[in-house]
């Protein structure tokens, strides 16, 4: 054993604090992996799904987003309703085209329920029924995916704590899945271009960079968008969202912009009627035993309304967001797909 | 590690000796014990019994915490196995176990000699130190518990050194990411670091340069003199001091000694007495055995053999007893007067589950491993709402980190119970302060805005903040239609997550007031 003599010490002080300060230098110069090209991981896999379904992340940062096309043979949104999450999830991801159709063999998949709080279980319908979030990590593990990540940025606690209360952490891992804590080195900066509001966020940067990027967020109240639904689950992909709720809206509908899930899949299994978006009180939850599926996030929001005795009218979310062109909100004329999907 | 040896001034080794080796080992497994206690001593870490055991070794802290409470806790028996194998190996805990000891070894700056030792009455510095300690204790005040060495250990490491060195690694994770095939291993490499010991987010503590001051000026004092602490300060090596001089093995001088002086330089504690044939004062000695390596002819010994060791000059006397007396009474008798504990400030908030202050500070051994264990850093140590009585002692803010409503972790950890171990269904129906709305700042009230951050974040189930309907007109006369919130006085049990997210800037808008 050697003993620490000062110039060892001196030395490995000025490491550290050399590696400090060369930091906040390069900050400080503007040289960042974040701005418009974040770096690492793989690079997108532009539009390969793009005659499928118009999907890909916004890779140019025009706000002239895609909208979902009507042109296909499959429906448009399909509404999963059944006692078995599993089976809701397989036959209703079948009926829109399969797995297959929103990934390609080797696909790096990201899915993203809310997990927001670790004091209540699944019952409490503050977080997504974990079966729901299992059947889709083994579906897409089946259609060949590279590996399956679910994760959220809790606000209650840590992401590790939520994981292990909501029971999602245990179906993702029996499913083969692997659930990742949210880790601050791993957000980016990003520009917003054309934003309202949000013209600067930081974005976990493998979600933006998934190949395929799952939204299941559960169907629930909320004191300030008195639903939380798709559009509003997207808040946890990114850090400080206290901020966000200023003029919450606009902002709301900036992300989304930035954000985009290929697909959402809206868990009103069990549904929190009130005291949301924590619940903690059993009362307060309503067995709905539907899932709603569809490419577009808005259409999905905006038929989830329904199961609250709401029209998309009352939430103004999702007016703005179809407004903004990122989906449909008026539902009249498209495919729409109920199915039963008792075994 | 623990090295406290040899630089060129010294005398070149006659032998290395197996006791010095053993001894070493022991420090350093020691060390490492202590520091992986301290790393795992989270909510998901260890079990509690083990994150409570680092303090319970400390006798001065355990014995002041039976006098001041007047309540016996069981755990606290274990560290009268420490004070008892004083009378066996006297000060071996100093020299072979104390964390913070073996640390000044491994700091044992250069000895050379250009600055003169103090003066050896400095000695009972600390035993006034522990007097002090001990009769305020008897007066329900344990503020001087700030020096003990196992609180500085978990105090310093948990506010200071470890959150450096985990934003030390931050940054330098952030710097590497940049070279573009370093970003997954760095990713990956951070993935297992953090859950296993560091908070996700770098950790944040109030008056972290004054904690780590500190602990740097304790090791900086090495640069007087070896062991600068532990022979002139620390108040737990003069209550293990004391019984060494009944000791069973004490170190020996045979009457073959050749007077060489070469043990002298050798002597970390500097008790070997050149006027005195080379013996020396087994209250100073912590048994570190150097001494036994530097000896040409084997005149020294470490043997068995009841024979009480004399008095020293610098020895505590009845004199220093009653002057500590005296000053006990008076500093305990000052800060009694102090007008907070009338009138407590407004967002002066204790741990979940302590009611009553003074009660608290009477079983606070201000070890910090509340503070540790906290996963939000919620928990801070005060050094200014409880008064300097409360130096130390951990209060909670929420702007920094809320009560999270899932975890109940401070008071199982609390190894002297000062934080009452509620059980996770208590603890969330546990008021420990009230919320109030700023309707000046906030804005909803006040700007007429969206936001509803608060009510959103609430944890109680029926909601301890609900939202009204306000009806305001903006400058052009348009009606505004603004949710509002209100709090709950009843529901509320002051948790502090509003507070915390509050979007205002600065302080918050909704504020935790004490209860």
């Amino acid at each position: 054993m050697k003993r620490i003599s000062r110039r060892d010490f001196l030395r490995t002080a000025g490491i550290g604090l050399t590696s400090i300060v060369a930091q906040q230098f390069l900050s400080a110069c503007g040289v960042r992996p974040s701005e418009d090209n974040p770096m690492p991981t793989a690079p997108n896999e532009v539009n390969f799904l793009q005659t499928a379904t118009p999907f890909s992340p916004i890779q140019d940062q025009s706000t002239s987003t895609s909208v979902p096309t009507t042109e296909t043979p499959y429906p448009y949104l399909v509404v999963s309703r059944g006692t078995q999450p599993e089976e809701m999830v397989r036959q209703g991801v079948k009926v829109l085209g399969g797995m297959e159709r929103f990934m390609k063999p080797g696909a790096d998949v990201i899915i993203k329920p809310n997990i927001c709080v670790p004091y209540n279980s699944y019952e409490y319908a503050a977080t997504t029924n974990p079966w729901v979030v299992g059947a889709l990590v083994k579906i897409c593990l089946e259609a060949g995916a590279k590996r399956v990540r679910v994760m959220d940025y809790p606000f209650g606690g840590s992401g590790e704590e939520c994981y292990r209360t909501s029971g999602i952490e245990e179906q993702v891992t029996a499913a083969g899945g692997s659930m990742e804590v949210m880790h601050p080195i791993k957000y980016v900066d990003k520009q917003i271009i054309g934003a309202l509001r949000l013209k600067k966020v930081a974005v976990y940067q493998d979600i933006l960079n998934a190949d395929l990027l799952i939204n299941v967020p559960i169907a629930k109240d909320h004191g300030l968008a008195r639903l939380t639904l798709g559009l509003k689950n997207l808040m946890g992909t990114i850090q400080k969202r206290e901020k966000i709720h200023v003029s919450f809206e606009s902002s709301l509908v900036d992300l989304a912009t930035l954000v985009r899930p290929q697909l959402t899949i809206i868990d009103a299994i069990r549904t929190l009627m009130a005291n949301g978006p924590t619940g903690g009180s059993l009362s307060d939850v309503k067995i709905q035993n539907t899932l709603i599926i569809s490419p577009d996030i808005v259409a999905a929001d905006s038929y989830a309304t329904s199961l609250f005795g709401m029209t998309p009218h009352h939430i103004p979310y999702i007016i703005k967001a179809a407004e903004r062109g990122l989906g449909k909100a008026d539902l009249s004329g498209l495919k729409i797909q109920e199915i039963n999907a008792n075994a | 590690m623990p090295e406290p040896l040899p630089v060129k001034s010294k005398t070149p080794r006659a032998h290395s000796n197996k006791w010095v080796l053993v001894r070493k080992l022991t420090q350093t497994v020691s060390l490492i014990l202590f520091i992986l206690t301290l790393l795992f001593s989270r909510s998901s870490g260890l079990i509690p019994d083990l994150v409570k055991l680092p303090i319970r070794l400390s006798p001065l802290a355990m014995f002041s915490e039976l006098l001041s409470s007047k309540t016996l806790l069981l755990g606290s028996t274990l560290s009268l196995i420490v004070f008892l194998s004083s009378l066996v190996v006297g000060r071996a805990w100093c020299g072979w176990l104390c964390p913070l000891g073996t640390i000044l070894d491994i700091f044992a700056f250069s000895k050379k000699k250009s600055l003169k030792e103090p003066m050896q009455v400095l000695r009972n510095i600390k035993y006034g130190l522990l007097f002090i300690t001990i009769l305020s204790a008897l007066f329900g005040n344990l503020t001087l518990l700030f020096f003990d060495p196992i609180t500085i250990f978990i105090r310093s490491s948990t506010m200071a050194v470890l959150p450096v060195i985990d934003k030390m690694i931050y940054s330098l994770e952030k710097l590497l990411i940049k070279i573009p095939f370093m970003a997954e291993p760095v990713f990956t490499f951070d993935a297992w670091l953090r859950p296993l010991i560091f908070p996700v987010e770098s950790s944040s503590y109030q008056y972290a340069l004054l904690w780590g001051s500190f602990f740097i000026a304790i090791v900086l004092l090495n640069v007087v003199v070896e062991r600068f602490w532990c022979r002139y300060l620390c108040p737990l090596g003069a209550m293990l001091g004391l019984p060494s001089k009944l000791s069973l093995v004490q170190r020996r001088v045979k009457s073959t000694c050749a007077e060489c002086g070469v043990c002298k330089n050798d002597c970390p504690t500097g008790t070997i007495d050149s006027q005195n044939n080379y013996r020396s004062d087994p209250s100073e000695c912590t048994m570190c055995m150097n001494c036994l390596e530097g000896c040409q002819k084997n005149s020294l010994s470490f043997s068995p053999k009841w024979q009480p060791a004399p008095f020293q000059s610098y020895d505590p006397n009845r004199r220093l007893f009653l002057s500590s007396l005296g000053v006990s009474v008076l500093a305990v008798a000052l800060l009694s007067i102090d007008w907070i504990k009338k009138h407590p400030k407004s967002f002066f908030l204790r741990p979940p589950g302590v009611i009553d202050n003074e009660d608290f500070l009477s079983k606070c051994v201000r070890c910090g491993v509340c503070i540790k264990v906290c996963p939000t850093q919620a928990l801070q140590a005060d050094a200014n709402l409880s008064g300097l009585e409360g130096f130390g002692t951990p209060i909670l803010i929420p702007r920094i980190g809320f009560c999270a409503f899932s975890c109940n972790a401070c008071g199982q950890h609390c190894p002297v119970e000062a934080i009452p171990p509620l059980l996770l269904a208590e603890k969330r129906v546990t008021k420990l302060g009230h919320a109030y709305i700023d309707q000046n700042r906030c804005l909803a009230w006040s700007d007429h805005l969206t936001c509803i951050v608060c009510e959103e974040m609430c944890p109680i189930p029926q909601k301890a903040i609900s939202l009204e309907s306000g009806s305001f007109s903006d400058l052009e006369g348009r009606e505004l239609e603004v949710q509002l919130p209100i709090v709950d006085r009843e529901k509320c049990i002051g948790c502090g997550i509003c507070e915390n997210k509050c979007p205002v800037t600065g302080e918050a808008a909704i504020r935790v007031y004490t209860l």
